[in-house]
């Protein structure tokens, strides 16, 4: 579990920068989408400072509150697969990805906190069991136009180690 | 309140129809409903147009080459739900005795494939942010929590092709086996090609009225009981969404839309004759079942398993052939709904008629948690 940021007003603002420490032609594919700190990369919430609710991706409004009460939050790395799909057919714009397609899973992870996140699932389809203990990944996903390598989060089923 | 009653419905045909013009679609299920109700154009005095597709003013261009009157027109757009939104505004109009005779109106061409996402939208860019993705997450959990099959969901899709063959009005007036469905091809595991509703073309009016002045024209009264309209309470999972609470235990739109509807009609689940619900995919059919009231949670296969939504069977559940075999032109699918309610309440439903049909209910659900629910009674 990663240290939680915390902070408001200007400090939330750093917060949200804080992205992948990368070379310049690694690029997240939205501003504070994760960050990574000693223990490695999270994916960055916000949770309400009145009622505790989590948000995600990390915003200052809390839905529940209808407040702007939120702070970033460090999210826990693991998960438990709620639902699960296979993408069979090449979505249509604006998806980018590899040519020719390449079909992917996609499903909702179930994270501690109290949050179901819907993810690109990186998994043979086979192996996938609703219940099943997920991790998060962060990878490439496609190169823009500058030839930049262009990250995104997956979550992948945790190994028996 | 008054009183609202239905006294005319039209459609133009649900499909695809090469070329033709979208304002015409509108006009002709427009000019449908007028005969069917028998009331002259001059004579209605508000209008309101539901489409997503169709572009600014649509509704004012359709009632152009209807007839300029000088009634108000509203054009709204509200996803799946916009015709029965539209539907709404014309029933307060009316309840409210604002004014006695109102028209709702919705039509649609959709461009073809699945409905693409905001070209700006970094969730879509990474794959996610799919519609049928979302319904077979759905399909998936309810699988996992109440052992409803795969064999479920072709069955669904068999029942409403085999109803939509006795529909003039529909996109796939065709039986399909059930091996057809099984074999088609996999789109959203479980989900299967002839397991979704396609986009499509189509249009379709209604024309309500207070009582006096539906017995000027009918004198088979079929009341719009009520028409209820929600969006979503925070903490449940509407289409399309990055991430969902699952620490708020909040009930669905459809039960709270449908609840609503129960309440303002006086009517139960236990009064139906006959639903038409969203069936944008076949597990949507089960679940909506639910939520509907129709059975317990959980309960939804076993509505199936007994035969009961067959349209011989307890409670016919789609029998237009819903929007598995008649597609879904936005705009129009929740005012096709009730123009098959209305048919079977008449008795004008030919061989997909279901017997003593006194009420029925509509259910439309649309992108981010609109949904609209709507009684009729005669």
């Amino acid at each position: 579990m990663a240290a939680i940021i915390t902070g408001n007003g200007p400090c939330f603002e750093l917060a949200l920068k804080m992205t992948v420490v990368a070379e310049k032609s690694r690029k997240p594919i939205r501003e504070g989408l994760f960050a990574e700190d000693a223990n490695g990369v999270s994916l960055i919430g916000g949770r309400c400072r009145e009622c505790a609710e989590i948000v995600f991706p990390a915003n200052p409004f809390c839905p529940r509150c209808c407040r702007e009460t939120t702070e970033p939050v460090a999210l826990s790395r693991r998960g438990v697969l709620y639902s699960f799909t296979v993408q069979r057919f090449k979505p249509p714009p604006p998806y980018r990805g590899p040519d020719p397609f390449v079909p992917y899973g996609v499903g909702l992870i179930e994270l501690p906190e109290g949050l179901r996140i819907t993810s690109v699932l990186k998994a043979e389809p086979d192996d996938l069991r609703v219940g099943m203990e997920m991790e998060l990944v962060v990878e490439g996903f496609f190169e823009d136009e500058d030839g930049n390598e262009i990250l995104g989060y997956k979550f992948r089923p945790v190994e028996e180690r | 309140m008054r009183d609202v009653y239905v006294i005319g419905v039209g459609l133009h045909p649900f499909g695809r129809f090469g070329d033709k013009d979208v304002i015409e679609i509108g006009r002709e299920a427009v000019v449908a409903a007028l005969e069917d109700s028998g009331v002259a154009w001059k004579d209605v005095e508000s209008a309101y147009c539901g489409t997503v597709f169709a572009g600014p003013m649509a509704g004012n261009k359709v009632l152009a080459r209807v007839g300029l009157t000088g009634l108000p027109i509203m054009n709204l757009e509200n996803a799946c739900a916009s015709g029965g939104s539209a539907l709404r505004l014309a029933f307060q109009d009316v309840a409210s005795g604002f004014c006695d005779i109102a028209l709702a109106f919705g039509f649609e061409k959709m461009p073809r494939g699945f409905i693409a996402g905001n070209p700006n939208d970094w969730f879509a860019t990474m794959g996610m942010a799919v519609n049928p993705q979302y319904f077979a997450l759905n399909a998936r959990r309810h699988m996992a929590d109440y052992g409803t099959t795969e064999d479920h969901l072709v069955r669904v899709s068999v029942k409403n092709h085999r109803n939509g063959a006795l529909n003039p009005y529909a996109m796939y007036r065709k039986v399909m086996s059930y091996e057809e469905i099984a074999n088609s091809t996999m789109v959203n595991d479980p989900l299967r090609l002839l397991m979704l509703c396609a986009p499509n073309e189509g249009g379709a009016a209604v024309v309500v009225a207070s009582r006096e002045a539906a017995k000027r024209y009918t004198t088979r009264l079929i009341r719009l009981a009520s028409v209820v309209l929600k969006s979503p309470l925070y903490g449940t999972a509407e289409v399309p969404y990055i991430a969902v609470s699952s620490q708020v235990e909040a009930p669905s739109v459809t039960r709270t839309a449908s609840e609503a509807a129960y309440e303002a009609a006086g009517i139960g689940p236990g009064d139906l004759d006959l639903v038409e619900l969203q069936d944008t995919d076949s597990a949507a059919e089960i679940i909506y079942s639910e939520e509907l009231g129709l059975c317990g949670r959980g309960e939804g296969a076993r509505l199936l398993d007994d035969g009961a939504t067959e349209i011989g069977g307890r409670l016919p559940v789609n029998p237009s052939g819903g929007l598995l075999s008649k597609g879904e032109p936005l705009g129009a699918s929740a005012l096709g709904q009730v123009a098959e309610v209305v048919w079977q309440l008449r008795g004008e439903a030919g061989a997909r008629q279901v017997s003593d049909a006194r009420v029925g209910l509509t259910h439309v659900y649309g992108a981010l948690g609109n949904c609209a629910v709507s009684i009729l009674q005669c």
